[in-house]
């Protein structure tokens, strides 16, 4: 089965990886400049004392080049839609799985070495991207510590492959069910789309409990909390309120901004009007109006940055997961359905 | 279940396929014995692709019992290798050439002929280094022919296989295929609905009408069975009552009938004629369509 299926995809694996090729030759030229345009700044900044600010002095790799970089995380979607949609529906529509499925293999040979040959290629396809793109972020990270941000978390690590995974077994699995390549490819893009906005969105910051940390409105000697440090996430901030957490809204509108040593600034929002009013009457009345208030404090939520391969993992299991149940329904159909 | 001594290559009893609303094939009943060359005939939509495709295993049974090649439809590679089938449609890979399909067909069998379909394909002048999609419908067909027989099956079961063909080509093939059965081990089944094609090759016929099997057997057999009786216009229920009668036609002179035989036919007005293959075939087709006679006139134009 592998000669048949080397067969048929062969150009198309020629041209994956020749386009594959091309983008590593541009990233491993551009990654090595921006590595050492990052070295040179920061020797230059440490001899100075000065490296505080170094996100904002220094700019790495050119705005084309990002954007390129940023679109990979369409490159799973393209492997599903290209890869998995036609995989099993285009078989359908010319009739050659009624020439396969008459050879003296069984369907199930012949579904494992199809479906299982470009899983295994997606898989690689991602997994090489994702790794060029990790490496030639790599001084953009420890300049930016915007890890956890989609546009990084989504390109970088094992994701990407998880993803690529899921999306060539849900082209497979919808061609599959429908017959026809065309609509298999659309409903793999939507679907794809659909569920990796979900994830990204609604489930992922609850993977792991995040880390609350709480500090009074007026600091005293020694009782700091712990700042987060590096690459951390955060998910929420905003007030301690007389009955639980009260976060800001966002965008922030006609609150003032509250700095505390080492955290992100709060900007306070979301407060009784009263103290609201005081905003630009009086800032300094505005933390005891809020102690009369109940309020007890300020607080942030976040995922701090040690859990970045922990998400990875977690997020990379339950794509790899969706991928395996879409397998098995598609072995299901093929196994039971009529040629 | 027939003897074992004369084992069959085909037995299926009742075997049915309902789709959602449709009856594909209903309660068919047939015996093919091996060593065979058995002609499917029917109008289209009578069922013969899906008995076809039931039979090679890639549609499933809603009801009765099928046997080929004395065990039951799977998609083990062992119940695969024994048969080779061949879709109307001729699905190839069309961006894959000859020579790719004679490679896949030595990958996915444990007995396989490659040189005999390089060999047959060269003395057709049919380029084994092009694109199948670059093949006439002719060529591709004769690949496809090819291909099933280098599978070296012992039941064949060919969708009307001439149907892309020249006359020639037919003939060829035709005879082609009586050569393999000849050489022993081989049993095959092909469907069409054109009669005369299959005259000349074919010892077994099974014959399907609106999704049912109207007839199955031996064809010289089925054939003394019946008989064509031309007489006068007059009453004929006494002849009705003796025989089974297939088909009347009659005109303002003349009664024709076509009759299943129990025993001899006594009535003296009546001329008694045999049967052809033809005859025999059009007047149980004639049974479910409208007037006989127009229905000869549209069966003749296909042609």
């Amino acid at each position: 089965m592998t000669w048949l299926v080397w067969r048929q995809y062969r150009n198309q694996a020629y041209f994956a990886a020749a386009a594959l090729a091309a983008f590593a030759v541009l990233l491993l030229i551009t990654g090595r400049q921006m590595t050492s345009q990052y070295h040179s700044a920061l020797s230059l900044c440490s001899a100075s004392h000065n490296c505080g600010n170094l996100a904002n002095t220094v700019t790495l790799g050119t705005p084309l080049l990002s954007l390129l970089v940023t679109l990979t995380v369409a490159v799973p979607c393209v492997l599903g839609i290209f890869w998995g949609g036609p995989l099993v529906a285009r078989e359908f529509e010319a009739g050659t799985n009624q020439f396969a499925w008459t050879q003296s293999i069984s369907r199930r040979h012949w579904l494992t070495a199809k479906a299982g040959w470009a899983l295994l290629a997606a898989a690689a396809w991602g997994g090489i991207v994702s790794a060029l793109v990790t490496w030639w972020s790599s001084p953009v990270n420890a300049l930016e510590h915007q890890n956890f941000q989609p546009a990084q978390f989504d390109i970088q690590g094992i994701v990407p492959v998880g993803y690529a995974v899921f999306a060539v077994a849900l082209g497979v699995a919808v061609g599959t069910l429908l017959r026809r390549a065309l609509p298999a490819m659309a409903i793999t893009l939507v679907v794809f789309t659909f569920v990796r906005l979900v994830v990204g969105q609604d489930f992922r910051s609850r993977y792991l409990t995040a880390v609350t940390e709480t500090f009074g409105f007026l600091q005293r000697a020694g009782h700091r909390p712990a700042v987060p440090t590096g690459s951390y996430w955060l998910v929420s901030k905003g007030l301690v309120g007389p009955h639980g957490l009260v976060p800001t809204s966002q965008p922030n509108g006609g609150g003032i901004s509250v700095g505390v040593r080492g955290f992100p600034s709060i900007n306070l929002t979301n407060m009784p009007s009263a103290c609201q009013a005081l905003v630009f009457r009086n800032p300094r009345g505005v933390f005891p109006c809020l102690t009369a208030h109940g309020y007890r404090g300020l607080f942030i939520t976040y995922q701090p940055a040690d859990r970045y391969w922990a998400f990875q993992g977690i997020e990379t299991g339950i794509f790899v997961l969706l991928a395996a149940a879409l397998i098995a329904v598609t072995a299901i159909v093929v196994l039971r359905r009529d040629a | 279940m027939m003897a074992s001594n004369n084992p069959a290559a085909i037995q299926t009893r009742g075997l049915s396929k309902r789709y959602r609303r449709v009856t594909a094939l209903s309660e068919a009943t047939i015996t093919v014995p091996e060593g065979r060359i058995s002609a499917l005939i029917g109008e289209n939509g009578a069922g013969k692709t899906t008995l076809l495709r039931l039979l090679a295993g890639l549609a499933r049974p809603t009801g009765g019992e099928v046997a080929v090649l004395g065990s039951p439809l799977s998609q083990d590679p062992a119940f695969l290798a024994d048969i080779g089938f061949l879709a109307q449609e001729i699905p190839l890979y069309r961006r894959l050439s000859a020579e790719d399909h004679i490679g896949v067909g030595a990958h996915l069998n444990s007995r396989w002929n490659g040189a005999a379909v390089r060999q047959r394909l060269e003395s057709l002048g049919i380029p084994l280094d092009q694109r199948v999609g670059t093949l006439s419908g002719g060529q591709r067909a004769q690949l496809a022919l090819a291909l099933t027989l280098a599978k070296r099956p012992r039941l064949l079961l060919l969708d009307e296989p001439v149907a892309a063909l020249d006359p020639l080509a037919r003939r060829q093939f035709l005879a082609h295929l009586a050569e393999a059965v000849a050489d022993g081990g081989l049993t095959v089944v092909l469907s069409s609905h054109l009669v005369a094609d299959l005259e000349r090759t074919c010892d077994h016929l099974i014959l399907l009408a609106a999704s049912r099997v109207e007839l199955c057997g031996d064809i010289d057999t089925l054939l003394a069975e019946h008989q064509l009786l031309v007489g006068p216009r007059k009453d004929t229920t006494a002849i009705e009552r003796d025989h089974t009668l297939v088909q009347a036609v009659r005109t303002a002179r003349q009664t024709t009938l076509l009759i299943r035989r129990n025993g001899p036919v006594v009535d003296p007005a009546f001329e008694a004629a045999d049967v052809g293959l033809e005859e025999l075939v059009l007047g149980y087709m004639g049974q479910h369509a409208g007037p006989a006679p127009a229905h000869l006139t549209t069966i003749g134009e296909d042609q």
